[in-house]
């Protein structure tokens, strides 16, 4: 299949013009009849006991159907470990109370429901529950959290995960250095602000099995919801929907668990919807870090020890923290071939908001340390930043700092040499106005981690006229995610594009596809739906075979129709074969189980052992104006270069790189969740600033296709890497330009001042 | 969420004040509403009442009349913008209302709304400011103008009784030798609060003395500002690079400046400095020469 019709061609998706439009319905755009109208009641202090729910006031409005309390529900608790359908683990500590009863951990944490005829009336009721609080001291600093005396979140200590890794021998590999570059870096709490806030509606079917229809990228959270309330997994059935965005913000639960409960208690459809200063408060952040991070490097160039402290702030609840916090563990030396490496990462619980998944889950943070680190003994030797680099790059066959070998291409040189050339001429300083630029490597995983024992599943078949139906259950937040798998199916089958219909997923119909989270869905139910498909393929051609006379390998599938390949003349519409294999009876469709690679969990005391199927490689570079005077930064030109494996659809590659890279300038330059005192102090999206289409240049996307990823046709994973070296590369042309460190993000008007020594 | 209220929807200005005047003080206009909506929905207040002014025919339009330039009380930035007099006469409101918000809002938001909210960094305030604008005030028994420099008394707080109406906001026309720079500070290109804006307006003679200066800042104290030290400085002088300097510093000096999520006190007193002196040296010497 070397010469691809489908595959590799910018086609518009399916789901665009609907979406452009407006006439996509969304999980908030779902009403049912007699639905009622949910609402949360949350915590306003960020440590508190609770001394006393009195909910009867509330019950008693008129219009009010259903007020729950913890007491209500059996004090139920969530169990919030790695989400998905295999590789699950209980973890007791990390459970989560769906409603909080004796104590709240931070503020916004939910203490009751309300299900009523109107939204207003559910406001209404929040009010007249009366909850007695008891302001307990907080924590709200890691470090702080760590120290003997602490506030304790939960017990029995603030510690919520530590990791390690042990490899080479890390004195030997400082003393043989001829130089320590040794700094601390901190990044910010960060807010997904997705275009749709969290979103639902549930009811209890006339098999009183509990529907949700909900914005979400885990389908596979209705085992949660069943667990949560104690009924069987196959009582809940999630129907997806297209998401408004996700970015790893639903990729915990949101509203399913309230909503189950609520239309349990009801028996009547519920919706609940967030506002977006709800959103903001509810749901998780990405995680500061405090990085403290030594390179030991020889005058020449090569690094010989590198050690990273990483302290994570994990919030008020584990979540994903643990996972989170190995993530940055894993990636924490970059992209480069270090033999001796020590890195020591905790993630701490505070009563700040919880922390969890977001594009990059950890890999972005400490890119953020090393790249700088990297441009720092650049500047210490006298050499190119792009010379360093290259002298340590990693290349395939080498070990990463876990002992993974890497088998894919390593097209680091060239990603960093074609984005740093897309920059063009220099622009050159203006008075105050000094420019320069900068540029950042990366490597970031795609897939989730080996002992999890990923699986996607995918349903593809063929009807009479010859068209296709994709059944997977694969949410799409945005990615285009269905339109892929549409791509592939039409690439094997030979069939028009726009003949092949993908379903949006549903546990009920639509075989389990996993999270679409780690950048696993094209890797993942890309592969599925390749297996699938290349399954009734073959059966095509055996039937076809037969009646051409011809071997199978001499035949082939294109443009709806089958053909000899050295003499296309002689073919037969698809429809006619297909009616042939339908009237033997010879199977049309097939549910295909695709499987990452299995591995058992790496040691816990050295962090060795295979740790992701496989990681993607690229660069970021961007040039800056920085305002000496006022200390504004103007992003003058940017230009991202990542080895894709194979760009299925470019179209969608350059918008998920495109959209990556402004929520990278956004991560480097503006978005900042101020939390004083475990209190968010920018609630709205009025302080809460994400870039604008006005606020930065479109950066240009240099697409290498190694075709050497383990997705399908090569393949590798883009969503979240397209994010991860941005913010470092900005940092390193801010820096470029005032001569001065950057540390820390986001890189405000007020930070360069301070960098300058002027404030 | 959007609390209940009482709209009523006036079709001329007598029926308007009467009905504030019955309603007051319980009672709040709204024109366009991108400041009204999202207070109510974030409960700063909870009017009973509000009174649509956006559609009354005797607020509209922005005309030359005795001298002066009047924009009517319901006119939008998106008005503003396409104005031909406006681009004549005093472009600096083109600029000023080219950097508030975002085309959407634009299309609602109105100058009389913009000052009736009295935000500390209202982008329309300081060029109205500096320009000598005046604010007419009518209600059911009468009419007033009020210097615009004394129409803000603290945060959102104004002269303007409950039962009046912005009615048009006036100036006279600058004379020909009258330049005026906007600027504005702040954490994002579009839809972004000030973290300081100003407008500088220098009227020159034939000669290149300074005849009249304004200076005028935003976000940077309770209310906007002028900064009048700074201003005598420049009167009667030729621009010079000095004074210009002092000027700027004066202008720094004249903020009353607090922390917030946006900028420091500090930061927003040193950034006023330098865009003061920035944009009256490009008044002075052209653009791009700082
Ligand atoms: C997303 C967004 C971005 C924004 N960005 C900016 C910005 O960059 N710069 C900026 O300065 N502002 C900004 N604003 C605020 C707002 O858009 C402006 O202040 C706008 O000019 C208000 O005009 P309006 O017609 O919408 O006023 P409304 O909201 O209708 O009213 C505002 C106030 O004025 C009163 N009022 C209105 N008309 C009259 C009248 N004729 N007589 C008496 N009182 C009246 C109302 O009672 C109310 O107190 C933004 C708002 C939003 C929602």
């Amino acid at each position: 299949m070397a010469n691809f019709k489908v595959i590799g061609r910018p086609i518009r998706r399916f789901d665009a013009l609907s979406k452009a439009v407006g006439a996509t319905i969304y999980a908030d755009d779902y009403k049912m009849p007699g639905m009622l109208h949910g609402k949360v009641l949350r915590s306003p202090y960020p440590s508190a006991r609770i001394v006393r729910i009195d909910p009867r006031r509330a019950r008693a409005l008129p219009g009010v159907v259903c007020v729950l309390t913890a007491a209500d529900i059996g004090y139920a608790k969530m169990v919030a470990d790695i989400p998905g359908q295999t590789g699950q683990r209980e973890r007791p500590q990390s459970e989560t109370p769906v409603l909080a009863w004796d104590r709240v951990r931070y503020k916004g944490e939910a203490v009751a429901l309300v299900a009523a005829e109107t939204e207003e009336i559910a406001e209404r009721a929040l009010e007249l529950i009366d909850v007695e609080y008891e302001p307990l001291p907080g924590v709200f600093d890691p470090l702080e959290a760590m120290k003997p005396g602490a506030p304790i979140v939960f017990e029995p200590d603030n510690i919520v995960a530590r990791w390690r890794i042990r490899k080479g021998d890390i004195e030997a590999g400082f003393a043989a250095a001829d130089l320590i570059i040794e700094n601390t870096y901190r990044v910010p709490f960060v807010e997904h602000a997705y275009l749709e806030p969290e979103a639902g509606v549930a009811w209890v079917d006339e098999r009183g099995v509990i529907n949700i229809r909900v914005s979400t990228q885990v389908m596979e959270h209705f085992r949660t919801v069943a667990r949560t309330l104690g009924i069987p997994q196959n009582r809940v059935r999630i129907q997806g929907a297209f998401a408004g965005g996700g970015f790893g913000g639903k990729e915990d639960i949101t509203v399913e668990v309230f909503l189950a409960l609520l239309a349990l208690h009801t028996r009547r459809p519920v919706r609940l919807a967030y506002t977006r200063e709800e959103s903001i408060l509810a749901h998780s952040k990405r995680h500061p870090f405090i990085m403290r991070y030594r390179i030991g490097v020889k005058r020449n160039g090569r690094i010989t020890a590198l050690q990273a402290d990483l302290i994570a702030d994990s919030g008020a609840y584990p979540y994903l923290s643990p996972y989170v916090s190995l993530y940055a563990t894993v990636m924490a030396t970059g992209p480069y071939r270090i033999d001796n490496v020590w890195v020591d990462t905790v993630a701490v619980a505070t009563n700040n908001p919880f922390t969890s998944a977001f594009r990059g889950f950890g890999g972005p943070q400490p890119c953020f340390a090393y790249e700088r680190q990297m441009d720092d003994i650049a500047r210490a030797l006298g050499m190119d930043p792009l010379e360093v680099r290259q002298i340590n790059y990693l290349r395939t066959g080498d070990t990463t700092a876990t002992g993974q070998v890497i088998q894919s291409a390593v097209l680091l040189e060239e990603s960093a040499r074609r984005a740093l050339e897309a920059l063009g001429e220099r622009t050159p300083d203006h008075g105050p106005i000094q420019v320069g630029r900068g540029f950042a490597s990366y490597f970031q995983s795609y897939g989730r981690l080996m002992w999890l024992h990923d699986t996607s599943q995918a349903w593809v078949g063929l009807e009479l006229d010859g068209t296709v139906v994709i059944r997977c259950g694969a949410p799409d937040p945005g990615g285009g995610q269905l339109s892929s798998l549409c791509q592939i199916a039409s690439e094997v089958l030979g069939v028009p594009l726009e003949n092949v219909v993908a379903y949006t997923p549903d546990t009920a119909l639509t075989p389990l596809a996993g999270t679409t989270t780690a950048t696993r869905q094209l890797y993942m139910s890309g592969n599925a739906v390749l297996q699938a498909a290349t399954s009734i393929r073959k059966t095509l051609l055996e039937r076809a075979s037969k009646y051409f006379e011809e071997d199978p390998d001499d035949l082939d599938l294109a443009d709806g129709r089958v053909f000899i390949k050295r003499d296309p003349d002689r073919s037969m519409p698809l429809p006619d074969l297909v009616r042939i294999c339908a009237a033997e009876g010879l199977p049309l469709a097939h549910l295909a189980l695709f499987k990452a690679p299995f591995r058992d969990p790496i040691d816990p005391e050295t962090g060795q052992g295979d740790v992701f199927p496989d990681f993607t490689f690229g660069a970021f570079a961007v040039e800056v104006a920085v305002d000496t005077e006022t200390g504004q930064i103007e992003v003058l030109k940017s230009a991202a270069c990542h080895d894709v494996g194979r760009a299925i659809n470019p179209a969608a590659v350059i918008g998920q790189i495109q959209g990556g890279s402004h929520q990278g300038l956004g991560y480097a330059l503006m978005e900042n969740l101020i939390v004083e005192n475990g209190e968010i102090r920018t609630p709205s999206l009025s302080e809460y600033l994400i870039p604008t289409s006005v606020d930065y240049p479109t950066t240009q996307v240099i697409l290498l296709e190694s075709g050497t990823g383990v997705g399908p046709f090569g393949a590798k994973g883009i969503g979240e890497p397209a994010l991860t070296p941005v913010a470092p590369a900005v940092a390193n042309a801010v820096v470029d330009a005032i001569g001065k460190p950057i540390r820390e993000l986001p890189i405000t008007p007020e930070l360069v001042l301070r960098a300058l020594g002027k404030r | 969420m959007l609390p209940e209220f009482e709209l009523l929807m006036p079709r001329t200005l007598p029926e308007a004040l009467e009905m504030l005047a019955q309603r007051a003080p319980d009672v709040m206009p709204i024109a366009g509403g991108t400041n009204v909506i999202p207070d109510l929905r974030g409960g700063r207040y909870r009017p009973a009442c509000l009174v649509n002014v956006a559609s009354l025919p005797e607020l509209r339009g922005i005309r030359q009349e005795d001298g002066f330039l009047v924009i009517g009380g319901s006119v939008t930035m998106a008005e503003v913008l396409e104005d031909p007099i406006v681009a004549q006469f005093a472009p600096v409101l083109q600029e000023a209302a080219k950097m508030l918000a975002s085309p959407l809002v634009r299309n609602r938001a109105t100058v009389a709304g913009n000052l009736a909210n009295a935000s500390p960094a209202a982008d329309m305030a300081p060029p109205l400011l500096a320009l000598d604008a005046e604010v007419e005030l009518a209600s059911r028994e009468s009419i007033r103008r009020v210097p615009l420099k004394d129409f803000f008394v603290h945060v959102r707080q104004t002269v303007r009784q409950p039962q009046e109406l912005v009615t048009a906001i006036r100036f006279p026309l600058p004379p020909p030798g009258s330049r005026a720079r906007f600027f504005k500070v702040a954490l994002r290109k579009a839809d972004a609060i000030a973290v300081v804006n100003g407008t500088v307006r220098v009227d020159l003679t034939e000669n290149g003395r300074c005849q009249a200066a304004r200076i005028a800042l935003g976000a940077v104290a309770p209310t906007p500002l002028r900064a009048y030290e700074a201003e005598h400085v420049l009167e009667s002088q030729p621009l010079t690079p000095k004074d210009i300097a002092e000027a700027a510093r004066l202008a720094g000096e004249a903020t009353r400046t607090i922390d917030d999520i946006r900028g420091s006190a500090a930061y927003r007193r040193m950034v006023t400095e330098v865009m003061v002196r920035r944009t009256l040296g490009e008044i002075a010497y052209g653009e791009g020469e700082n």
